[in-house]
């Protein structure tokens, strides 16, 4: 008999002292979660004046697994500089390995924390240069 | 033979190999930077040091060594590791390393060493070169910074293009590669220099940045312009052809191209490719579906009930001109069917088949090196041919062959070492050629056997008129220079004669090609290695256009028989395929009337050429870069065309179009595929016996050709000159072939519209600058031209090239030889 009821009544204990505690859920999207420093949400270019910091040396969309990264070089009629003149990322393909971040030799691309990506049309995943470089 | 060991592994090699090459025949890799297998060892970059049993106490550059008997190498060890990490070291201390801009990147020998080597950091450290970078340039961007001093551009300029564009300047930390007076670029953009450069220091500008080397797809195929035969490797991604690559192993000539095969590639993806089918309603066309266009093709022939001829370019593969010839032949059941082979490859088509029973040169490009001496008809060869140019300055240089040429015009040709140009009066070639054979037959040079040869006493009778004096007097040369020309032909050991052909040449047409044959054959030297005459066709399939027969039957009409038949009524539908004759054929105005008057004019083409605009129908049809085939090249070598890309908007390939016409009008079935074709070719067209798609590989195979030697006399018809006026030549131009290049941005960007050339004398009496504007008048028309000078035209005479649309020369050339003009200062 008592070999059948400590159990129970361990078990029972356990979930009464859950009741007090803090809760672990959290109560989104009122409260909101703290992100780790490494988090790897949705891509950010860095900005350097006045327009991305990538060089389009096409090393991301090379490195990227799910091949996700659509980049296309331009050069700058003055200084001659190559530029993306186009930096796409279908976040729908997106693996968020980081590899892309990893292969930047200009630390251009990073992964901010925003991981908050839901969206109600296909077309809206599809991310262009200006939608993910940084606002001035 | 020589006997060595490298690497504890036995090798043996030809006395005159290397370490490096020892070691490479041996699989045994050495790193290089500045060696060539194209190019004289050079052992600049000490990048190749091995160890040498027999020399130690240094380390020993393998690339210029000879390798010698018994010698013990060692490839790699400690301190040859070390010392070639130096060198990258001191290498990459003035280098940027911004290899993520570079587009040399991923196929840069320094960037590859560089991680082979593990040379992440760097113990020693200074500044970076801050040398100009030339964006001037619209072909070739030169970035000084990032060079690593290995001098293969300015080797390549100097030992193989012959040009010699660039050189070392400064001294010491300064020294830099530079063009004279460290000005700028000012060649002949044959790209070769951007091509052996192993960095990113010399670049395409037309590529600039358009995608990076390992993300391309590499498609080994054959030119599409001239005859050479060149074969070609193109960038291909998201189906579009993006740009050359260099691959130093491919065909006879090293990977090398020309100005347009480099950077002429540009017409394949251009926006100006015809995507749909076009009908003509009204004065205007519109666009239609390709059932809709196809059946009006198919009733409109029908309805003409024979009466059809049809002009095709020798610039589709032998299938699709094997099946054009069946659809004509068996379909239409017409004769009347041409390649410009009257203008242009009568020397193939007439002469050849006269004098040596079939339609082919009797000897192959191979020849060009081996031969002792070389007679080339007009410095034009290298303009019409750069890369044969380039095979002539190799045998010139380094086999020691001996150059002569009879040209109109000096050119490039006539400063190799050695080259004597006999520039003779424009338009006496013929009597030229009939003197020389006067010559050796009454000094009795000829060959012992060229008396039992057929025609041999109607040719002794035929020049027995062109004596030395006369003929000096006809071609303005001295009769001892005929005649020591002459009697150094036939002295020569090996012989070799080159005469280009093309539409700008209407003077090399069989009565010359019959002369220069005649020659050959008198002092012996057909079949034989390093002898003989090679006609070089001027379009890529210029040699199979003959080979499949197109050509007129025998009640068919010529090109010129069909352009009259049109404007007489006798052709009541034209079917062009290609064929662009309202630029490149003698007589615009004659040739433009005749298209308009012509019942039903059809023309399938890739642009909306000045032809096409007068058509009824239009059909897109596909580049050399959509299509499977052959090619069959100059010296008859068959080789291989490889589909690159998918078909650009719903254009179609000839051979699709040609197959469903032939299907519809003999009721056969469809060819399944161009192999099938080429089955067929294979047991129907003499030569081709025997040859497989499998067997023909990737470089081809030299078709083989039974030879019938024969003379037949010419009489030479001499343009005579008329008072104050001047001769106009036309001819081909370096960056261009036939009017195709037209469409290609490279050539454009360097020779964008038609010029008439001045001797420099001529144009000061005329008081002509560098691009002012000259009308030139014939009989014929007029037409205004930029005026460009040189150095290379003799008093009285002028050159033009035929190529472009736009001021087309034909206006003024109505197919003589010579046409003579008047020149005036236009305002």
């Amino acid at each position: 008999m008592l070999n059948v009821a400590s159990p129970l009544i361990n078990g029972l204990k356990i979930t009464l002292q859950h009741l007090f505690k803090k809760p672990v859920t959290l109560q989104y999207p009122t409260e909101r979660p703290v992100v780790g420093p490494r988090f790897r949400g949705l891509h950010a270019l860095n900005r350097f004046h006045d327009r991305s910091k990538c060089v389009a040396c096409y090393l991301c969309p090379t490195v990227c697994p799910a091949k996700c990264i659509t980049v296309e070089a331009a050069e700058d009629p003055i200084t001659h500089e190559k530029y993306a003149s186009r930096y796409d990322i279908d976040i729908l393909r997106c693996i968020f390995c980081g590899y892309c971040v990893e292969a930047c030799p200009v630390d251009a691309v990073k992964m901010t924390e925003n991981f908050e990506l839901a969206n109600y049309k296909r077309e809206d995943f599809a991310y262009t240069q200006e939608m993910l470089t940084d606002k001035k | 033979m020589v006997n060595l060991t490298i690497d504890d592994k036995q090798v043996t090699v030809e006395k005159d190999a290397t370490i490096y090459d020892a070691a490479k025949s041996a699989g045994i890799k050495i790193p290089i930077l500045c060696h060539d297998k194209k190019l004289h060892p050079f052992g600049g970059c000490r990048m190749c040091l091995v160890e040498v049993e027999q020399m130690k106490g240094r380390l020993i550059p393998s690339c210029t060594t000879p390798a010698t008997e018994g010698m013990i190498v060692r490839t790699s060890n400690e301190e040859i590791l070390k010392a070639r990490k130096l060198v990258l070291e001191l290498l990459l201390l003035k280098h940027p390393v911004d290899c993520p801009v570079c587009d040399a990147a991923g196929d840069c020998d320094l960037q590859n060493l560089t991680y082979e080597y593990g040379v992440s950091k760097n113990p020693l450290q200074d500044e970076k070169f801050r040398w100009e970078i030339d964006y001037i340039n619209p072909l070739i961007e030169r970035d000084m910074n990032r060079c690593v001093h290995c001098g293969k551009c300015a080797r390549i300029c100097d030992e193989i293009v012959s040009f010699g564009a660039y050189t070392f300047i400064n001294r010491g930390i300064d020294a830099k590669m530079g063009t004279a007076f460290d000005g700028p670029l000012d060649c002949e953009f044959c790209g070769s220099c951007v091509s052996v450069c192993p960095v990113g220091a010399l670049l395409s500008r037309p590529f600039k940045f358009k995608a990076r080397w390992w993300s391309m797809q590499k498609v080994k195929t054959v030119c599409s312009y001239c005859g050479t035969g060149c074969q070609l490797t193109l960038g291909v991604k998201d189906n579009k052809v993006l740009t050359t690559i260099y691959d130093e192993n491919q065909g006879f000539h090293n990977g090398q191209l020309c100005t347009r095969g480099r950077w002429g590639y540009q017409f394949v993806n251009s926006e100006k490719r015809l995507t749909t089918p076009l009908i003509r309603k009204g004065n205007s066309l519109v666009e239609a579906g390709w059932d809709e266009a196809l059946a009006l093709v198919a009733s409109k022939l029908r309805e003409a009930k024979g009466a059809v001829a049809g002009l095709v370019t020798p610039r589709l593969t032998n299938e699709e001109l094997f099946l054009f010839k069946k659809f004509f032949t068996d379909g239409l059941g017409c004769e009347s069917i041409d390649h410009s082979a009257g203008y242009a490859h009568g020397a193939l088509t007439e002469a050849a088949v006269k004098g040596l029973g079939q339609g082919a040169s009797p000897s192959v490009i191979a020849d060009i090196q081996k031969t002792d001496l070389l007679l080339v008809v007009k410095t034009d060869a290298y303009e019409t041919h750069p890369v044969l140019g380039f095979e002539i300055n190799l045998g010139v240089k380094r086999q020691g062959v001996n150059l002569r040429l009879v040209s109109d015009k000096k050119g490039k040709l006539s400063r190799l070492p050695g080259a004597q140009t006999l520039v003779h009066t424009p338009g006496s070639e013929v009597t030229l050629f009939n003197t020389l054979t006067n010559i050796i037959i009454t000094e009795k040079l000829a060959d012992a056997g060229a008396a039992a040869l057929p025609g041999y006493e109607l040719l002794v009778k035929g020049v027995a008129g062109y004596t030395p004096e006369k003929g000096a007097v006809a071609t303005g040369l001295g009769a001892d220079e005929l005649t020591a020309l002459a009697r150094e032909y036939a002295a020569a050991e090996k012989a070799l004669i080159l005469l280009p052909l093309g539409l700008g040449y209407p003077g090399h047409n069989a009565t010359l090609a019959q002369a220069l044959l005649n020659l050959a054959i008198l002092t012996g030297r057909i079949g034989k290695e390093g002898s003989g005459v090679l006609f070089l066709g001027e379009k890529n399939n210029s040699q199979g256009a003959v080979d499949m027969g197109i050509i007129p039957g025998a009640k068919g009409k010529d090109a010129a028989g069909i352009i009259a038949g049109c404007a007489s009524g006798e052709i009541k539908a034209l079917y062009i395929a290609g064929e662009n004759p309202v630029v490149s054929y003698p007589d615009r105005k004659k040739v433009e009337a005749a298209l308009e008057k012509v019942g039903f004019l059809v023309v399938q083409d890739l642009f909306l050429t000045e032809t096409a605009a007068k058509a009824d129908v239009v059909l897109p049809v596909c580049s050399f870069a959509e299509k499977d085939g052959t090619f069959t090249s100059v010296g008859r070598n068959v080789q291989k065309v490889t589909k690159a890309i998918k078909p650009v908007g719903t254009s179609k390939t000839d051979f699709e179009i040609f197959n469903k016409l032939f299907a519809e009008f003999t009721g056969k079935p469809l060819y399944l595929s161009s192999q099938a074709v080429f089955a067929e070719i294979a047991e129907s067209v003499p030569g081709y016996a025997g040859l497989t798609w499998a067997k023909l590989g990737s470089n081809g195979i030299v078709r083989p050709v039974a030879l019938s030697p024969k003379f037949v006399p010419v009489e030479s018809v001499v343009s005579v000159p008329q008072p104050g006026k001047f001769a106009l030549l036309t001819g081909s131009a370096l960056n261009h072939s036939g009017t195709l290049s037209q469409y290609g941005e490279g050539p454009m960007m360097v020779c964008p519209e038609g010029y008439v050339e001045f001797g420099r004398d001529d144009a000061k009496k005329l008081g002509l600058i560098e691009k002012g504007t000259v009308t030139v008048t014939s009989d014929a028309g007029s037409v205004k031209l930029q005026v460009k000078l040189g150095n290379r035209l003799p008093a009285g005479v002028l050159f033009a090239p035929y190529h472009f649309g736009v001021n087309s020369i034909n206006t003024v050339a109505v197919g003589a030889p010579v046409t003579w003009v008047n020149v005036a200062k236009a305002e």
